[in-house]
């Protein structure tokens, strides 16, 4: 260890968990509170869906250590997930109507 | 060129550590992964629930209490964040904080299954089926209990896997990356619940 650099060590390695753990609390009370607010349903479901992806790259990010990892390692969970999620909801979303128009007849 | 492909072979090559990690850390994303994909499937198949019956989805606000709904998501990321401090004093050595921490994750995950078994019973007493509930199309319960009960079954395995591990650092057995491997595992389990809170509580 180098002395002239004691002033950087200092910091708790554990500070990350406690400021991820306090933001994680915040987002997750002002999503409550977005709900009882009587905002249009679009703007609602918009600002609930950020918040959610913003929970999840923080603990992806900083509970699972994703960001401190080789970028292709975070590219091939991030991107694996997301794509395949994003493929699978566009792909039944007509199916989804098909059968709401046929049941509703 | 040349270098383009020096870079690519170094990233890609398949050479002893291609993702930087070790092969269990590795394969621990990998399974992760496939893990996510199938809550993927399952979320995507309440989407074309809600999305395919006429009569209207049951408001969450009046099925459930939302403020203990809060409380479990409360534990499950109080629990992410002690699993995080055990991984890290595990890597710096400190055997006995990474056992205390580990131990405050089992009782955050046996408070959360807790939890989740009272809302359960408290759902099946007002008549929550598979194929029935009081507050309208049968999918609703469908969904609540099949996305919640995959979940749950993940939280106990998950506790399963955190109290062998428990013991094994309390033995001395137990490298850091052993301790690394189940926080993955465990934070995976909470990041799943971000998704679940929100898309089927929330939204």
């Amino acid at each position: 260890m180098d002395g002239t650099h004691a002033p950087a060590t200092t910091r708790s390695p554990y500070r990350v968990y406690w400021i991820t753990w306090v933001i994680l609390l915040v987002v997750t009370v002002t999503m409550l509170l977005a709900e009882s607010l009587h905002m249009p349903r679009w703007f609602l479901i918009a600002f609930l869906l950020a918040f959610m992806m913003v929970k999840a790259t923080m603990i992806g990010g900083n509970f699972m250590h994703l960001r401190y990892e080789k970028r292709n390692l975070a590219v091939m969970v991030a991107a694996g997930i997301l794509v395949t999620s994003l493929i699978l909801f566009f792909f039944i979303r007509p199916e989804a109507r098909y059968v709401l128009e046929h049941s509703s007849h | 060129m040349h270098a383009g492909e020096t870079a690519l072979e170094s990233h890609w090559g398949g050479g002893a550590l291609p993702f930087g990690a070790s092969w269990q850390k590795t394969m621990m994303w990998i399974f992760i992964v496939t893990d996510a994909l199938l809550f993927s499937g399952l979320l995507s198949g309440y989407a074309f629930l809600r999305h395919s019956i006429p009569s209207p989805w049951p408001r969450q606000s009046e099925v459930f209490s939302i403020p203990f709904i809060a409380l479990m998501t409360f534990i499950l990321i109080t629990s992410s964040m002690t699993m995080g401090t055990a991984v890290t004093a595990s890597r710096l050595g400190d055997r006995k904080k990474a056992l205390r921490n580990l131990i405050f994750t089992i009782i955050g995950g046996l408070a959360f299954l807790g939890c989740q078994a009272y809302e359960w019973t408290a759902l099946i007493h007002e008549g929550a089926r598979l194929h029935t509930n009081p507050w309208g199309p049968p999918q609703f319960g469908q969904a609540f209990f099949v996305l919640t009960g995959f979940h749950g079954s993940h939280v106990f395995s998950g506790l399963v896997i955190l109290i062998v591990t428990a013991i094994r650092t309390a033995m001395g057995r137990t490298p850091a990356q052993g301790v690394e491997l189940a926080g993955l595992y465990w934070h995976f389990v909470d990041l799943v619940w971000v998704f679940i809170f929100t898309l089927f509580y929330l939204l």
